[in-house]
């Protein structure tokens, strides 16, 4: 047996120790759980492969650093002591805090995570450490960056079809600087649909990318759209909701409310929802009874040039020249009539 | 003791009293929206109760203001048409002359500004630019606040030359106000420190001697006024 021959390994080391017995390496576990046929069937009818891939396990970035026992601290006697699991779930959630050991930052962070919440609300396939990252194959979550967001579906199937029609999603396997889920979602402190504060985030996330002038002029794309956004009526009320201690929330347009969450596409493209077209359907869902003309309203992100808007330009030139023509006459006669009270007196 | 004359009727005063209240209301919530990005302009905005309570002031104030000037309009085309309005806000030819005259004395060419009936130019060109100011910010004002009825009948570009139009006029306005009449009914010397004819509606026969001698003299054709 498999497990005598290990028990007789232990017991022959034993002698050179100290009081603390170091740890057995590797290949010792290895020596049971190499066994493809190992299992172990839980109560819940489940069976559990209890064998590792020695060489999926060297090649994890875990493979030249820790050892079985590291992680798997309890396993201290052998034969193993019973484990009171009933299925796999239980087992996997037994040992994921394992990881925060050495990664108490970024564990920390989940205790702010959807996933965490939904695992506290009873949940018991929210995803743990292990879920994502995987357990004894661990690899570089980001190579290439697209994995990140393949392991988000894994599970967001749905969600992730939709982003991956999108225009960002179209770009994944292209191209690292297309948003991925966490870019936006964040990794460990993941936030979900109603917990990310999105009303005071959004335009500051798309920002991050399209108003960096470098990235974007790759795509031929305006770095204009964040302050053309603010310095209109939506942008400005997100703005004010977002940076002060205001209490209120009231509704405001962001910029994934005209242009679309997940299934945001480039402006020019049929379908597009801020196509002049589909205008009037996207103010719609706000500016309930919106006609035709009422799109134009909006300068579509343009700034107020000759060009683009010669009204507003033009309106916006006359009051240019207009108040300080009137304020320098003014102080004029006011200054002129000082100096003669003061001159008569 | 010198003696009064009246200047200015209740319902004048009144008036001027609901303009200022309003003006002053409409600048607290209108500035703050035009330079949010500020930081004074954030403390006020966040003082005041956040954006949405400052708007719901600033229309409701706006409100106000746009009956009130209808109301004040209505009558005076009302006093006109029945031919009891004696036209003396209306600027004429002799208001240029004046006010060339006036700004010579004032750099020492010419031995004596010029004599004013019931307004001078200055008050003329402040209530006209009231008149004008306020169409101008009623005006626009409705259609940003009620933009879907608006672009209903007229074309959507005017939205945004509308906001650009309001926050402009809005702010002259209010320079208008803080530099021109604050001057003329404060800080200048004649009337420091506090002109309160406006509210008293009372001003004296020595004052109406140098600032209004036309008026005096019409006026003393008509009804015995005693010097003391």
């Amino acid at each position: 047996m498999v497990l005598t021959f290990l028990l007789s390994v232990v017991l022959s080391a034993a002698p050179t120790q100290a009081a603390q017995p170091p740890a057995p390496d590797v290949e010792t576990c290895l020596g049971c759980h190499n066994d493809k046929g190992m299992t172990v069937n839980l109560p819940s009818g489940e069976s559990r492969s209890l064998y590792v891939d020695l060489q999926s396990f060297r090649q994890s970035v875990h493979g030249n650093k820790l050892s079985c026992t590291d992680c798997h601290q309890d396993m201290t006697s052998l034969p193993h002591e019973t484990r009171p699991f009933k299925t796999k779930r239980d087992f996997t959630l037994a040992y994921y805090e394992q990881c925060k050991r050495c990664h108490f930052a970024n564990y920390t962070k989940t205790l702010d995570s959807v996933h965490l919440k939904a695992l506290e609300r009873g949940d018991r396939m929210a995803p743990t450490c292990v879920d994502c990252h995987g357990a004894h194959d661990i690899a570089p979550s980001h190579k290439p960056k697209s994995r990140l967001s393949q392991t988000c579906a894994k599970c967001h199937r749905g969600v992730f079809e939709v982003y991956a029609k999108s225009v960002h999603g179209r770009f994944l396997e292209k191209s690292d600087d297309v948003p991925g889920c966490t870019d936006c979602h964040r990794s460990h402190d993941v936030a979900g649909p109603r917990n990310g504060n999105w009303q005071k985030r959004t335009p500051e996330l798309c920002s991050n990318c399209h108003a960096n002038k470098a990235l974007m002029k790759k795509y031929g794309l305006s770095t204009a759209v964040s302050q053309t956004y603010v310095a209109d009526f939506h942008g400005m009320t997100a703005s004010l909701q977002g940076g002060g201690t205001s209490r209120e929330s009231s509704v405001v347009a962001l910029c994934t409310d005209c242009h679309g969450v997940h299934d945001i596409t480039k402006v020019n493209e049929p379908g597009s929802r801020v196509l002049r077209a589909n205008l009037v359907k996207t103010c719609s869902r706000c500016h309930e009874g919106a006609g035709d003309n009422f799109p134009a309203a909006w300068m579509s992100h343009y700034e107020p040039t000759w060009e683009k808007a010669p009204l507003v330009y033009g309106v916006q030139l006359f009051y240019d020249i207009l108040i300080p023509f009137m304020m320098v006459g003014l102080v004029l006669q006011i200054l002129l009539h000082f100096w003669r009270v003061v001159v008569n007196r | 003791m010198s003696t009064y004359l009246t200047r200015f009727t209740v319902r004048q005063r009144t008036e001027h009293f609901i303009v200022m209240s309003l003006f002053l209301l409409l600048s607290l919530t209108g500035l703050p929206q035009k330079y949010f990005d500020a930081g004074w302009a954030r403390w006020m905005i966040d003082t005041l109760g956040g954006i949405d309570r400052i708007r719901w002031f600033h229309r409701a104030a706006g409100l106000s203001f746009t009956f009130m000037t209808a109301f004040h309009l209505m009558m005076a085309i009302g006093s006109v048409a029945s031919g009891r309005s004696p036209l003396s806000i209306v600027p004429n030819r002799k208001d240029f002359t004046d006010a060339i005259q006036t700004l010579q004395y004032y750099l020492g060419r010419g031995d004596a500004p010029a004599r004013f009936d019931r307004f001078d130019y200055r008050q003329k060109f402040e209530y006209w630019g009231l008149v004008i100011g306020a169409v101008v910010v009623i005006s626009t004002g409705l259609i940003l606040y009620m933009p879907i009825l608006f672009t209903r009948f007229f074309p959507g570009a005017l939205v945004p030359a509308a906001k650009v139009a309001h926050s402009n006029e809005g702010l002259m306005a209010f320079l208008v106000v803080i530099l021109w009449h604050i001057y003329n009914a404060h800080l200048n010397p004649d009337v420091f420190p506090f002109d309160k004819t406006i509210f008293t509606g009372k001003i004296s026969l020595e004052r109406m001697t140098h600032e209004h001698p036309l008026e005096l003299e019409r006026l003393k054709q008509y009804q015995d006024i005693e010097e003391n």
